[in-house]
């Protein structure tokens, strides 16, 4: 075994209660390096093509990286997978704080959960002793509230994770809340590990982990600790944090405003990072192993409502329930937030569904009637604090949008999935794409829905030119590998795409760690191949052309922006058509967006391309071959 | 006048520094804003989300005085 590994993975079965220990495969590991490919390789054996996200058949894994909990920067995210009920598909979502490093301490690199328990659990783990303990009191109990009451029990030393009542629900927008104010917020893992009556996790460990080169290492690494501390990005990150750059949003016509109806808020000072570092902060907080200390923790005061602390709200919930629930007072921004992660909701799906919400309320599709009476109204805290109780209960058309806004279009009609803003069943994040090209091409191919943290581009679309497509597809690839191999090492991407460290000091890092001896390109094959694979995925679970599901909603090509900096900005339906057809051939796909037999043998994944063909869905061979370099070539530096 | 700007990550290509690995020295006109000294450089201020100087974040229309340091700050690429 290699050194950087704890070298244990448990097996649970919540239907029986068995707890396995096995040895980590290393292998498995060395080729799909940790995180997020680790999970999805797992996900693609394991889950039957037509088992339900929520039932017994889905595995729901917590993975760690051989550099999780080691002397690295940020080392602390914890990758939690499993197929998404949300999108369908291949799914998978991180948090910082401490619980990874924390599992690698207790002696485990991976929890592998299968089955239904028979009634509420906890799974507890100090070092040796792993329990699955009866959660009956622990049920109905919203996160934070959760995470408290099992800290006042166990002892402040361990690492909680918990779901609230949407997990328990299977709302299927739910997180997984970690440290007061940490989530793993995206493709609903919440839900699942509801689905699996697992109310919450925690970990306590103390033992010590052993890497290849540890004079090397400390050598590394401080080098990087005394370089990034006098980078210019680190005072103002560590003051501010992301909440800062919704002005810059605004001033660049990229804000989601009322339910991605412009990109232009009015009152965007009220809403500001100033505002929440002046009315909110109460302290700033940081993650495993992290100088930067970019969480805020925060109060939400508002007059008739209890005074609730918080993390947050960061950029992403910032301007998804802020400028897009057309809110005027960052109060109120955060008390949003605070409702959000106590129900366990993702506070990124959370705000794209109450602004879905709203815009079908001002439209008259949902009524107060439906709505028991109450209003759902932009700006009201009040509407969506009764909005969101109907949702995490499941009551009246509170059922709809437990679904998602996909979901809710659905059940609502009448028009209402042109502004549905989600592709493949996830939300939108915080940036619209409508003057942004490469931004809506990364929300339409990315492959948990629409999620920026696969690729994010407004600044090469600023550099390109807004208002032509031509050459962002190879871009986007190219992010598509580099941007998501920090989810598959469980690192934090703040510290390569803010502060410069780049892509091979972390893979040096990695060798003196675990003396692999991997180079970066080999690193970024790796994640081109986690990429197809979880596209093999999802074509074989929704049995349709790759290309069917890659559209965003119309508003997206039909609707220019009507107001603010960008007001008449917009894409044409056949922009996207071309984004589309350089994005496959990019990626050595077909035009139905198909993966072919060249391209996925040539990554190793000859299971995949058999499995596809045998759906008939597998790319036909592209005149030529396929590009030798799928992409842009290798770029040292982020964008 | 002369103040001094410094940036990091993509910025720091354009701002092109000349005293240390993320310091440019300017001269300019005493009552330009941030801005328009970012225009005279031929840096798109679009690219820059906002200024950090003395501990403060100041948006680009805040005036730089003689000797100053500026941070150029640009955007988060994703919250």
């Amino acid at each position: 075994m290699a050194r950087g590994f704890a070298g244990t993975t448990l097996r649970i079965d919540l239907g029986t209660g068995a707890i396995r220990r096995q040895p980590t495969d290393e292998a498995l590991f060395r080729r799909w390096h940790g995180g997020r490919g680790v999970v999805a390789k797992i996900c693609y054996d394991e889950v039957p093509r037509d088992a339900d996200p929520l039932g017994p058949k889905n595995v729901f894994i917590m993975n760690t990286s051989p550099m999780s909990g080691c002397l690295i920067p940020a080392g602390s995210k914890v990758e939690f997978g499993s197929v998404s009920p949300l999108t369908n598909g291949q799914g998978d979502s991180n948090m910082g704080g401490h619980l990874g490093p924390a599992l690698k301490f207790a002696g485990y690199d991976m929890v592998i959960f299968t089955g239904i328990s028979p009634r509420p659990v906890f799974l507890f783990i100090d070092n040796d002793t792993v329990e699955l303990r009866d959660a009956s009191g622990l049920w109905g109990m919203k996160s934070l509230d959760c995470e408290k009451k099992l800290k006042d029990e166990l002892g402040e030393d361990y690492e909680i994770a918990t779901i609230g009542p949407a997990g328990e629900n299977g709302i299927l927008f739910s997180c997984i809340t970690h440290d007061f104010g940490r989530q793993a917020g995206r493709t609903g893992q919440g839900a699942v590990m509801g689905s699996k009556k697992l109310k919450a996790i925690a970990v306590r460990g103390n033992r010590s982990l052993h890497v290849h080169d540890m004079d090397g290492l400390i050598r590394h690494v401080t080098s990087i600790i005394k370089r990034t501390q006098k980078h210019p990005n680190m005072e103002p990150w560590q003051k501010y944090g992301t909440a800062f750059f919704i002005s810059w949003s605004n001033d660049n016509a990229v804000i989601p405003t009322r339910n991605f109806q412009t990109t232009y808020y009015e009152d965007t000072n009220k809403i500001d990072g100033d505002q929440l570092v002046e009315k909110c902060l109460i302290t700033h907080k940081a993650c495993f192993g992290c100088w930067m200390n970019c969480g805020k923790y925060t109060k939400a005061v508002i007059p008739g409502k209890p005074e609730v602390h918080l993390e947050g709200p960061e950029y992403e919930t910032g301007s998804l329930c802020g400028s897009n629930l057309g809110m005027k007072d960052i109060n109120h921004v955060a008390y949003i937030n605070w409702m959000l992660d106590n129900l366990g909701m993702d506070s990124m799906s959370g705000g794209g569904v109450i602004g879905f919400g709203m815009e079908c309320f001002e439209r008259g599709l949902i009524t107060e009637k439906d709505l028991e009476g109450h209003s759902l109204r932009w700006g009201s805290v009040d509407d969506v604090e009764h909005f969101l109780d109907m949702v995490a209960n499941r009551r009246g058309v509170g059922d709809w949008f437990a679904g998602g806004t996909k979901r809710a279009a659905e059940k609502i009609g009448r028009g209402s999935e042109k502004f549905a803003m989600q592709v493949k069943g996830q939300e939108m994040s915080g940036y619209d794409g409508r003057w942004a090209p490469g931004m809506l091409l990364s929300y339409m191919t990315a492959d948990i829905g629409a999620h920026h943290n696969r690729s994010w581009t407004i600044t090469v679309d600023m550099a390109e030119g807004r208002e032509s497509v031509e050459g962002r597809a190879k871009i986007v690839v190219y992010l598509q590998h580099i941007r998501p191999l920090m989810d598959t090492w469980c690192i934090c991407r703040l510290f390569w795409g803010e502060l410069d460290i780049t892509p091979e000091e972390i893979v040096e890092t990695l060798n003196l760690i675990t003396g692999w001896g991997v180079n970066p390109e080999e690193c970024l094959r790796a994640s081109e191949m986690i990429w197809n694979l979880n596209r093999c995925h999802y074509l074989e679970r929704n049995k349709a052309n790759g290309r069917t599901f890659d559209y965003p909603p119309a508003r997206s090509w039909e609707d220019k922006i009507p107001s603010g900096p960008g007001k008449g900005k917009g894409v044409s339906r056949e922009q996207v058509e071309q984004m589309l057809d350089e994005y496959y051939a990019a990626r050595g796909w077909d035009s139905k967006g198909n993966p072919t037999r060249a391209v996925l043998e040539d990554l190793g994944l000859k299971d995949a391309a058999d499995n596809v063909e045998r759906l008939g869905l597998l790319g036909v061979p592209i005149p030529g071959g396929i590009p030798p370099v799928r992409g842009e070539k290798y770029k040292p530096k982020a964008f | 006048m002369v103040v001094f700007f410094k940036a990091g990550s993509e910025l720091r290509h354009k701002l092109q520094p000349d005293v240390d690995y993320y310091t440019r020295r300017v001269e300019t006109e005493p009552g330009r804003t941030v801005r328009e000294i970012l225009k005279d450089l031929g840096l798109d201020p679009a690219f820059v989300a906002f200024v950090y100087v003395e501990g403060k974040v100041k948006n680009l229309d805040y005036v730089p005085t003689e000797g100053q340091n500026l941070t150029l700050q640009p955007p988060v690429s994703g919250g």
